[in-house]
């Protein structure tokens, strides 16, 4: 480790780290917005997740790799060309998890809701997706801690990210660099994961005192065909 | 009123849940409907509120099909306590209770505030647990916020899907205690499934019971349903010891009492004798100067003592149990008679005073007249009681 190279290069890190943050966060931001009408949909008509999940499994087999130079043709070397494949990712994820957080939901207590007078708009809003969230955060969890270390990968296009750090470090047979790179993408994982936890504390207080069970979520194989 | 006119629910697999339905519900009382898994009573209930539809015939809540209303405003004028409470668990226990008043627009301060006057009405304590999440509060607590939350927007009628069946005996049996009181101060129009006919015998006005295929086998009170079992379905589906528990609906207001052999415990024991004699009776109930029953004293005893010795001297025997006429039924008075050494039971007052004693003889006598009154189609005149288990 040569410490002294860190702060005589902060500027570029503090770049790299918000450059990866970004890609990082979008697509899992970018995934929930759509996810979740697509996962109501899933639920609302049940035939149609099936062919959703097939479909979204087999784009996760995808290597990201791959998804980034076929994409090359269509977007360029951009941003987007990372966003769009990560997107498709986190939408791998995120599906599955509203589709199992709405799922979790009592039958009692949605009988009940209905019993009551909740119109189905009503019932949706105030009841369905509110005891889903345990759920779905636990999913945009998992898809956030992975856009966040995929977003890496973009730098092999030429797309900034830390992974800056580990292709430089490595061209250039200096470790402390690739070294720096991986803890700073644990970092942000880590950080954007406790965040999470803290939001999905505020948003459940219901919660609170009692065992946290995620809910019967889908773990994908995270690292099938990465890189 | 509800009615059923030939309501009939068939599945799309063929399945006949509910057979041409006829049945009233009349306002104010509560109507349980009582039968085996698989018999219909819960999808007639639900199609009361349209949870179910029917596939043919027509229900009528006030008048009005339920099929025209408008389900959602429907439903909002019509309570709902289901077993599993269906409470929401990210809800606090007020704004839980405030569900319907809120959905009716009514501001949060006011569903809140009505929120707590019905916790307190079915015995919560508002203070401590208004603001706790349902999951922090027993099987028992949870169920009296279900209804709770049902009697919120105050709906003329109420429907109950086996709500206590979740529960232990005992938190049941004070739920069922809990819902014969609320019911005496509310009169709403209650329809309660059960399958369990001593909870349909304890808290109905009517009971309806169901055979399997959705065939309505018996409407009745439950005295009638015990006393006079329209078949052989009914009388095996009504169970053990039917003419005993028929009792607790026969008051015990009409039973003769002996009043000539109490005696103060100043009587002697000669004088003691005279009255017993001439009563025929061979035990005499000593009470105090303020009329407490002492105990009972033999005839056979008071002989081989002095004619001028007091009946307080004697031996007593205990009188364990007493029974109230005004209150209590025949069910009680045969009770604490068969709890007696002597054969015979005290009858008190409301201050616990001897109004008389009774015993087998007049006891059958009542209990006889009560059932060919009760079999004439003379409605039996007790005012049902909490807290006499008719089990």
């Amino acid at each position: 480790m040569v410490w002294s190279w860190i702060p005589q290069n902060w500027t570029s890190i503090w770049q790299y780290t918000l450059d990866n943050l970004l890609l990082g966060l979008l697509p899992p931001i970018i995934g929930l917005i759509v996810s979740v009408p697509v996962g109501i949909a899933c639920v609302l008509w049940g035939w149609l997740y099936p062919p959703v999940l097939s479909l979204s499994s087999a784009i996760y087999a995808l290597p990201s790799l791959a998804l980034f130079v076929v994409l090359i043709d269509y977007t360029g070397l951009g941003n987007l060309t990372v966003i769009i494949p990560l997107t498709l990712f986190s939408l791998c994820i995120l599906i599955p998890a509203v589709v199992d957080g709405l799922r979790s939901v009592p039958e009692s207590v949605r009988q009940a809701a209905t019993a009551m007078g909740f119109t189905p708009v009503r019932r949706l809003v105030q009841v369905e997706l509110p005891l889903a969230v345990p759920v779905i955060i636990a999913g945009l969890r998992i898809a956030v801690v992975s856009s966040i270390s995929l977003a890496s990968v973009g730098q092999l296009i030429g797309v900034p990210s830390l992974g800056y750090f580990l292709i430089d470090g490595f061209q250039r047979d200096f470790p402390t660099e690739i070294y720096l790179g991986i803890a700073l993408i644990i970092a942000l994982a880590l950080i954007c994961d406790v965040i999470l936890v803290s939001v999905r504390r505020l948003l459940t207080p219901w919660l609170r005192g009692r065992q946290v069970s995620a809910g019967p979520i889908r773990v994908l194989p995270i690292t099938a065909g990465r890189m | 009123m509800i009615t059923f006119e030939s309501v009939t629910k068939r599945y799309a697999d063929g399945t006949v849940a509910v057979d041409s339905l006829d049945l009233e519900i009349p306002d104010g009382q509560i109507m349980v409907l009582v039968g085996p898994s698989g018999c219909g009573k819960t999808t007639s209930l639900r199609m009361i509120n349209r949870l179910v539809e029917p596939t043919s015939g027509r229900i009528l809540v006030d008048g009005q099909n339920v099929l025209e209303a408008n389900a959602s405003q429907l439903r909002r004028g019509i309570g709902y306590v289901i077993q599993q409470t269906g409470l929401f668990p990210h809800r606090t226990i007020e704004d839980n209770i405030a569900t319907v008043p809120l959905l009716n627009g009514v501001s949060k301060r006011q569903a809140r505030e009505r929120a707590r006057e019905l916790m307190q009405l079915v015995g919560l304590d508002a203070d401590t647990m208004a603001r706790r999440y349902p999951f922090q509060l027993s099987g028992g607590q949870q169920q009296r916020v279900g209804v709770a939350r049902a009697l919120a927007a105050d709906p003329p009628v109420l429907l109950m899907d086996e709500p206590f069946s979740a529960v232990d005996p005992i938190v049941r049996a004070a739920l069922q205690d809990e819902l014969i009181r609320l019911q005496a101060e509310l009169r709403k129009t209650v329809v309660l499934v059960t399958h369990d006919v001593e909870e349909a015998i304890k808290v109905g006005d009517l009971v309806a019971v169901f055979r399997p295929g959705g065939h309505l086998a018996q409407v009745a009170t439950p005295e009638r349903l015990l006393g006079a079992p329209a078949d052989d379905y009914v009388r095996d589906f009504v169970g053990f010891d039917r003419g005993i528990r028929r009792l607790s609906f026969f008051p015990a207001a009409g039973l003769a009492l002996e009043t000539q052999t109490v005696l103060p415990g100043t009587t002697t024991a000669g004088a003691a004798i005279e009255v017993a004699r001439r009563e025929g009776e061979p035990w005499v109930l000593v009470i105090s100067a303020g009329r407490e029953p002492l105990g009972w004293v033999a005839v056979a005893d008071l002989e081989g003592r002095p004619d001028s010795s007091a009946l307080s001297e004697a031996r007593l025997t205990s009188v364990e149990h007493t029974f109230r006429p005004d209150t209590d039924s025949l069910r009680a008075a045969l009770d604490a008679t068969i709890l007696s050494r002597t054969e015979r039971a005290v009858a008190v007052d409301e201050r616990g005073q001897v109004t008389g004693t009774t015993s087998y003889e007049k006891l059958r006598d009542a209990i006889r007249g009560a059932e060919d009154a009760a079999d004439r189609g003379e409605p039996p005149a007790l005012a049902r009681h909490p807290a006499e288990q008719v089990l």
